[in-house]
């Protein structure tokens, strides 16, 4: 009998404690999860505050922007193509073309067609692609040159991304001189943003002029875009940069993010350079990270002039389509907050989210609109900007 | 008075063909392969009709999912007859209910979205209306449209079936199909739309250059709590209510809601339990982020942006549904054993377990065989939808091909449905007030927050250990 009355009383305290756990659970995760208590939990952060050195200057000269020309042809490319996670290698852009039609291209059926005119006879590529692509004619490019001025007063230029169609990247590339400095040698290494078409792509037109040059690629390459710097008859070192902090000279430092971007594209690399007296200047091809995580990474991995975040160059990936989401809004409401003193933004920042800086009283420095670059409110083709 | 299939899925008796495991491990390939068939076809960015741009796919995914449930659970199968779904063949069944599901699906996003509310009331619901403004693309036309259509979606998928599992279809269950499931149909039709009004409407409002603050609340009220303008704050807790629903629903019987005597006030509690248990959730999981990742930054995006990590909750919650749905599909919600507050925690244990091996295995090997990318937080990647396709392939194949092949349906005897209820009452009564319960849930509510506590502890080392995307 008594026997029996324990096991009851045991049955019921298992009954209720199994209920309780799950009142315990729920009102623990409601009471403290969203309270102002719970930041105590979170990791502290502590400032690596790595010395990248300082630099005198950079000025930047906007080689193209115009990564396409039209955003409803492009877009609707992706679009029939089977949207916006489809491996770019397969929508049969240009230079990949197999003449299969959207949605139905290769990598290896691309190269196949234009391999032996690479690097040095783009105009007979070019022609191979116009037979066998999707809308050859609104492939454009994104590329720029940085030219860094040393505390000594010496002077190195570097590329950032190589654009995308070969003959408009040509014409951009002799329009700006790039031609001859490539020639002769005067720009010492190449920097790839991340594999998208519209910044790698145009490969071919850099190595034209010097296939030679030192290509550094942020890790996260897929296999084709390996492949692709070989194919090209690129003849210098590439180097893979890895995620994280990558000094290149005294004031200037890469950092590789590994984000998951559209058209199965991985991995972004940037530029930072430590303008002394004034501050942190971020120079980004697409910052599909975000410029406010360029900026919050750059202030807690490296040391920089007054602390003081200067300027930004670039693509800010926020529209690149005109299209709009109320995401973006929370950018423009807090990107004030990191006092910026210089904005040249341009490309996938989205000439509406150019104006709403504008609006927001932001200091952008607008551009001319020209060579085909659209609208004065941010930094077009053949355009500069000084830092420093 | 012809019952079409009022009460068909409890009085319903599936019988394995085979004993042991062997059902429920056929029943899960012949779904997986419905499911990779489908998706490859349907969804695949590689596949035929690559519906997956990601809103087209995912817009049509949340609604099937609803009009199943209206189907079933609102209006009981009508017009289908009680006969005809003894006696016709699964697979059968299975082709005429989906095809059916599917022509109302059809027709509601067509004609009641697209065509009434898009050209009739709110522009952003017609992709053909959308297109007309300046600089939009008609890609982003489309894809606008479909995020509002889903986010309707989204408040319909947790309120259609809370008025069954919660208000227990009152005061309407008396009523004889079909004005029983238009009745439900149609209120919580509406209180969605008053929902959505409150809750998505200004997100949509702000979409627009200028933000349209004479039409909407713009910026939105929950800005400064939810640290973001996008309305992804109210995609995360509803998402959660939605899975709440459904863990209520199976594998915890609605326990302890079900003790509950008098009738209004367990239908109202469980409602409203449905909602605090989801904000719990919803807090938590976003926490849960904020340990493994850093706190977030409002202006950023993916991983960091708080409207990223909100929307991010609803994608965990939804892992939890899947499990939980196999345990009751196909497990015969098992253990069934013990009293119910054990089974249900046992349920609730194997559940999470199975989670978390689902999310990590999900951001393991997804992109490789869904044509998705690889990382957490990339813009166009929902596993949302995969899982939701999953869960309406299941649906089809639980309730309408009565788990075939590994299971056939034989209907109840009278005496058998009799006894159901007897032994559910059993369970219920079991669960009486002592001190020894008293006792029980005051150390197992230490018990529980103190795991919740051990949990948010270990979290950061964890997820560190697990190294997910390596």
């Amino acid at each position: 009998m008594t026997t029996k009355k324990k096991e009851v009383k045991r049955r019921d305290f298992l009954k209720g404690a199994a209920t309780g756990v799950g009142v315990g659970v729920f009102a623990a995760m409601g009471m403290y999860s969203y309270s102002d208590a719970r930041k105590e939990m979170f990791p502290k952060v502590e400032r690596k505050q790595k010395d990248i050195g300082v630099c005198r200057s950079i000025h930047v000269t906007n080689i193209s922007e115009t990564s396409w020309f039209d955003n409803a042809t492009l877009i609707g490319d992706i679009k029939k193509g089977g949207g916006l996670l489809v491996n770019q290698y397969d929508y049969n852009w240009p230079p990949f073309g197999n003449g299969k039609g959207l949605g139905k291209g290769s990598y290896a059926d691309g190269m196949a067609k234009i391999k032996e005119f690479l690097p040095d006879r783009l105009d007979e590529a070019w022609d191979v692609v116009l037979e066998n692509c999707i809308h050859p004619e609104n492939a454009g490019g994104y590329s720029c040159l940085v030219e860094m001025e040393e505390m000594d007063g010496n002077k190195r230029k570097f590329l950032l991304d190589s654009g995308w169609s070969y003959k408009w990247m040509d014409e951009c590339f002799k329009r700006e001189g790039i031609d001859t400095m490539l020639r002769n040698k005067e720009i010492e290494a190449l920097f790839i943003s991340h594999e998208h078409f519209d910044h790698y792509w145009g490969l071919p037109v850099t190595l034209k002029y010097d296939p030679e040059i030192t290509i550094y690629i942020p890790e996260g390459f897929y296999e084709e875009g390996l492949q692709y710097i070989k194919d090209c008859g690129h003849k210098g070192e590439v180097h893979t940069v890895k995620n994280g902090l990558f000094e290149v000279a005294p004031g200037f430092a890469t950092y590789v993010f590994p984000v998951p971007i559209i058209c199965r594209v991985y991995g972004e690399q940037s530029l930072y350079f430590n303008i002394a007296d004034k501050g942190l200047v971020s120079v980004t091809g697409c910052c599909h990270q975000g410029i406010i995580r360029f900026a919050e990474t750059a202030y807690q991995e490296i040391a920089y002039e007054n602390d003081n975040f200067h300027g930004i160059y670039g693509g800010l990936h926020i529209s690149p389509f005109d299209d709009w989401d109320p995401k973006y809004d929370d950018l423009v409401i807090s990107l004030g907050k990191y006092g910026f003193e210089r904005i040249g933004c341009n490309h996938c920042t989205g000439v509406l989210c150019a104006k709403k800086f504008i609006n927001a009283g932001y200091p952008v420095v607008e551009g001319t609109a020209q060579f085909r670059s659209k609208d004065t409110a941010y930094l077009g083709n053949g355009d500069t900007i000084t830092f420093g | 008075m012809e019952r079409y299939g009022t009460n068909y899925l409890e009085e319903r008796k599936l019988v394995k063909r085979w004993s042991g495991p062997t059902p429920a491990l056929l029943n899960l390939l012949f779904t997986l392969i419905v499911f990779y068939a489908t998706w490859w076809f349907f969804h695949d960015p590689r596949g035929v009709m690559r519906m997956y741009t990601p809103y087209v796919g995912y817009m049509y995914t949340r609604w099937w999912l609803i009009v199943m449930i209206w189907m079933v659970y609102l209006f009981n199968f009508w017009p289908f007859k009680r006969k005809w779904l003894e006696s016709t063949h699964p697979l059968t069944k299975g082709i005429v209910l989906s095809a059916v599901s599917v022509g109302v699906l059809y027709i509601l996003i067509k004609g009641f979205f697209e065509g009434l509310l898009g050209n009739y009331g709110l522009a952003y619901f017609n992709p053909d209306q959308l297109v007309k403004l300046p600089g939009i693309t008609e890609f982003f036309a489309v894809e606008y449209s479909c995020l509002a259509i889903l986010m309707f979606a989204a408040i319909a998928s947790w309120l259609s079936p809370a008025w069954v599992v919660a208000m227990e279809e009152e005061p309407w269950s008396k009523l004889p199909q079909p004005a029983k499931g238009f009745s439900m149909l149609i209120c919580t039709f509406f209180l969605s739309t008053i929902v959505y009004f409150v809750t998505m409407h200004p997100h949509m409002g702000i979409l627009y250059h200028p933000w349209q603050s004479f039409t909407s609340i713009a910026p939105p009220y929950w800005e400064k709590f939810a640290n973001t303008v996008s309305g992804n704050f109210h995609v995360s807790w509803i998402m959660c209510c939605t899975v709440v629903v459904w863990l209520v629903e199976t594998i915890w019987q609605r326990y302890p809601f079900n003790l509950i005597r008098h009738p209004w006030l367990r239908r109202f509690a469980l409602f409203f339990g449905i909602i605090a248990i989801s904000l719990a959730m919803h807090f938590f999981l976003y926490f849960a982020q904020e340990l493994t990742w850093g706190e977030a930054i409002r202006g950023t995006r993916r991983a960091f942006a708080p409207d990223w990590r909100w929307l991010h909750v609803g994608e965990m919650a939804i892992f939890f549904l899947v499990p939980a749905l196999f345990l009751h599909f196909y497990c015969g919600n098992w253990p069934k054993k013990f009293s119910m507050p054990v089974n249900v925690l046992v349920r609730t244990i194997i559940t999470l377990v199975a989670t978390i091996a689902l999310y990590i295995g999900y951001y393991k090997v997804s992109h490789l065989f869904l044509g998705t990318q690889k990382g957490f937080s990339h813009p166009q990647q929902f596993p949302m939808i995969p899982m939701i396709w999953l869960v309406n392939i299941w649906l089809v194949n639980h309730w309408f091909m009565d788990n075939w092949p590994g299971w056939k349906m034989v209907p109840k005897t009278v005496e058998e449905i009799e006894a159901d209820h007897v032994a559910h009452q059993a369970e219920i009564d079991d669960v009486r007030w002592s001190p020894s319960l008293g006792a029980g849930l005051g150390m197992g509510a230490l018990a529980g927050v103190a795991f919740y506590a051990f949990t948010i502890y270990a979290l950061p080392g964890l997820y560190a250990a697990v190294d997910i995307l390596k």
